[in-house]
């Protein structure tokens, strides 16, 4: 554990992520299920843990309840403290002037006495949907050594998706030259990776000026940078995913299963942490194929699973296939059914037989950027019925019932919703 | 219904049938189906049928149950009234003893009982492997205004000499109580599970807790109180095992990965809780392959593992071959090892290409016959298994040796490794 002054972790989890379709509707992308048995905030929550930051304050707005019902009192982390500890902050009513959090920036500011109690030399502003294992004790030394108002961490700009991310110039010294924000051209080899420390007394300055806009990158960090404050740039070491699409989501899960993974969650000095869930061990049945998969505890499998993850719970019946695919909590496959690259959410039932994700790749009718690469997405509790043919870059919407679906085959690239609506 | 809300679990116990595994934790603390120990079924017993409140009376070896159990959290036993709370031996300022038997550490524990005011007790066992509501056993005992109720199971007759044998008549009360007999008239035996009319028990207690006592439940307090006539059997038809021998330990965990189990872990109405552990889900690797098996949160499979039990954290890698065996939290075996029918205890390190449980000579354990002679080999904790070895069945590797402690590259069925002079710890 590393040695730090007093510093406020204050982590971003109220995002709504439309790119995620049925994945976040029903949360934000913070509490999105991830890697056989954690949530996608429990890689930032277990890298506070284990860089000894105990003051955390998680700004939840959209969908709260899962992340809510998932943190609690943040036992998991050893953040059920006497003093400082973990704090859900959510949107509340006030006598005066009420609003839900308009952005990043008027989050920070609606939450105003959390920062001024806190009396911290540091405040560390995290991003609860990134994927990465980070020693902050290192960023913040660093960051102090420079004598920062602001640091930014970095990453090594992605392949892919490339207009979804800030692009950073950073100058002799490490200093930040420029942040650009979501450009349509995008440029560089290097992106903010959304995780940023500020010095206390600049950052609460920003944040009391009257004519503050509502956006932290737009209206603080880009700000800060354009009046020559000190910001300079640290980059991440290692692994780092922002897994806010249906592609880059499936993508960073799928790295766990490739023979060395790039991320490691097996390191006993890191390891990620998660409330247990009181289940009893995974059985292999006598019918197991099982290869290069995660499997986590409940897990029943008689079939075979190649390169994919299965959730707690899952049942996968006799003959049936799993690929490259990610299923989650309670899913039911059952016999003979073929799961090919898919991303099933919780307590799914596919019916004996049914067919997912096969055929030609066209891509969605109506979202075709978010599902074009040939993944199949189910929303929690849908139907696939007995012998149902569904062809790639489908989207079966939350609550989609056998009676939902107009025959058995169902063509690349469709849309199905449930005719009554769920309340999900 | 005036209610049962005290339970008493018995499990101080030395367990010397269990080998290796009971040397050095209680019977109850020992490791079963994967992730458990045996007294999870009846501490989840007791929270599933209600009953929150119950003392756990340990003697021998408690510490490795002790750390399980904490503060009872993950059966919701951290509670501000009631809980569970572990009775260990202590002294006090007048004549005060270890637990003589476990009629006597029910007795030496007296005030607890008293100070609940409880009209009735829960007494149970704590290495018995079972799903049971005690609610239906505790509303006949009530109702039939029983002293005492007592779980009745059936087993083969010939095995029933391990057991107290109960006879009954037609109303269902016991007319003999027999413990451990040569020659069982039946096989309807008790489970080691009791409901006692509060005073009743006092009664019988004091009355037995002379010298010539030896202060046991089935040998002296039962009998008694089956002689004053109020004593009721209660059947239960449901699964029952009681974790007595090597080969009954052995035998219930690779039940677990049967076809069709007779006791499948998994049952969401009646959940067996115990703590759990930190790891990421398993791994199955590339040239995995896993059959009939039960796996569990931070193992990683690149070998062939069939018909076994793996516990969290078991790694094996690829090439090694594990075949109807139990393999406990840590345990790491290394490239081609063989194993069949192998109990490893925890963290033992199984170097590459040694065999485990090899041949075809199946004579018995020159040490102990009478509990090893169904053809396992048990290591010990944390032992390092040199590189290429091969150990026959039926042997017992001490816990904690080295591979400069292998003497030769075979160690031929039957045989007992220890270290050279074993440390009293």
């Amino acid at each position: 554990m590393s040695v730090i002054p007093p510093i406020l972790t204050l982590v971003l989890a109220g995002g709504r992520s439309d790119a995620l379709h049925a994945l976040g509707r029903v949360r934000t992308a913070s509490a999105l299920p991830y890697g056989g048995k954690y949530r996608v905030i429990d890689f930032t929550l277990s890298n506070c843990m284990h860089s000894g930051l105990t003051q955390i304050g998680i700004l939840t707005q959209y969908a709260p309840l899962s992340l809510h019902s998932h943190i609690g009192i943040g036992r998991a982390w050893d953040m059920d403290r006497r003093e400082g500890g973990l704090r859900l902050l959510q949107p509340y009513v006030r006598q005066r002037e009420t609003n839900w959090y308009r952005g990043t920036a008027d989050a920070l500011v609606q939450n105003w006495n959390v920062i001024q109690d806190a009396q911290a030399r540091h405040i560390l502003v995290l991003s609860g949907d990134l994927i990465y294992k980070m020693d902050y004790g290192d960023l913040i030394r660093h960051h102090e050594e420079k004598n920062a108002a602001l640091t930014i961490v970095t990453a090594p700009a992605p392949a892919t998706e490339r207009q979804r991310y800030g692009y950073v110039t950073v100058e002799a010294g490490d200093r930040v030259g420029t942040l650009q924000e979501k450009p349509e051209r995008p440029g560089g080899g290097t992106v903010s990776a959304a995780i940023y420390v500020f010095r206390a007394r600049e950052l609460m300055a920003r944040l009391q000026r009257p004519d503050l806009g509502p956006d932290i990158v737009r209206d603080v960090i880009q700000a800060m940078i354009r009046d020559g404050e000190r910001v300079f740039a640290y980059p991440v070491r290692g692994y780092w995913r922002d897994i806010g699409t249906i592609d880059s989501y499936y993508e960073s899960t799928m790295d766990l299963v490739q023979p060395v993974p790039p991320l490691n969650l097996y390191d006993p000095d890191w390891l990620i942490y998660t409330p247990a869930e009181d289940r009893s061990p995974a059985v292999l049945g006598a019918g197991a194929d099982v290869t290069m998969s995660l499997i986590s505890h409940g897990a029943r499998v008689e079939g075979t699973v190649r390169n994919s993850v299965l959730f707690s719970g899952v049942h996968v019946g006799r003959g049936a296939v799993v690929e490259n695919s990610i299923v989650m909590q309670d899913t039911r496959i059952h016999s003979g059914a073929h799961v090919r690259s898919a991303i099933v959410d919780k307590n799914v039932v596919i019916g004996a037989g049914a067919q997912l994700g096969d055929g030609s790749g066209a891509p969605n009718v109506e979202f075709p950027r978010d599902l074009g690469a040939g993944l199949c997405v189910v929303g929690k509790g849908s139907e696939i019925p007995e012998g149902a043919r569904v062809g790639r870059n489908t989207l079966i919407e939350i609550g989609v019932k056998a009676a939902d679906f107009p025959g058995t085959e169902i063509p690349a690239g469709a849309v199905l919703r449930p005719r009554v609506w769920t309340g999900t | 219904m005036s209610f049962v809300s005290y339970a008493m679990i018995l499990a101080g116990g030395l367990g010397s049938r269990l080998c290796l595994l009971s040397e050095k934790r209680a019977k109850p603390a020992v490791p079963f189906g994967g992730k458990y120990r045996i007294i999870d079924f009846t501490l989840s017993n007791c929270v599933n049928s209600g009953i929150f409140d119950i003392g756990i009376l340990t003697q021998y070896r408690p510490l490795s149950l002790r750390d399980h159990i904490g503060i009872g959290r993950p059966w919701d036993l951290d509670r501000k009234r009631g809980g569970v709370e572990l009775l260990q031996p202590f002294q006090a300022w007048d004549e005060t003893d270890w637990y003589r038997g476990t009629a006597d550490a029910v007795l030496q524990n007296w005030h607890r009982v008293t100070e609940r005011e409880a009209e009735h007790v829960l007494v149970l066992s704590g290495d018995h492997v079972y799903r049971m509501d005690y609610r239906p056993m505790i509303e006949a005992h009530l109702t039939r205004g029983a002293d005492a109720t007592v779980g009745v199971t059936e087993v083969p007759r010939e095995q029933a000499n391990q057991f107290g044998v109960v006879e009954t008549d037609d109303e269902g009360w016991i007319r003999g109580f027999l413990e451990k007999p040569a020659n069982p008239p039946s096989g309807r035996i008790s489970m080691g599970i009791y409901v006692f009319r509060t005073a009743a028990l006092l009664a019988a207690l004091k009355a037995e807790s002379g010298r010539d006592s030896a202060h046991d439940f089935g040998k002296n307090i039962l009998p008694a109180m089956v002689e004053q006539g109020r004593v009721l059997a209660f059947s239960e038809k449901r699964y029952w095992q009681d974790i007595g021998t090597l080969d009954s330990y052995y035998q219930a965990n690779l039940d677990l990965v049967r076809p069709d189990p007779p006791f499948p872990l998994e049952d969401p109405h009646w959940p067996i809780y115990t703590p759990s552990s930190e790891y990421p889900p398993a791994r199955i690797g590339m040239r995995g392959r896993v059959q009939s098996t039960i796996v569990n949160e931070g193992t990683i499979v690149n070998g062939t593992v069939i018909r076994s039990v793996l516990f969290p954290g078991a790694v094996v890698e690829e090439g090694a071959q594990v075949r109807d065996s139990i393999i406990m939290d840590g345990c790491w075996i290394g490239r081609g090892a063989q194993l069949d029918r192998v109990i490893l205890d925890k963290r033992v390190h199984v170097g590459r290409g040694a065999r485990v449980g090899y041949g075809e000579d199946f004579r018995p354990n020159r040490d102990c016959p009478e509990h090893l002679s169904s053809g396992i080999t048990i290591i010990g904790k944390e032992t390092r298994i040199r590189e290429g070895v091969a150990i026959g069945r039926n042997c017992r590797v001490a816990p904690d040796l080295v591979e400069e402690d292998f003497p030769g590259v075979e160690m031929p069925s039957g045989e007992v490794l220890e270290r050279e002079a074993p440390a009293e710890r």
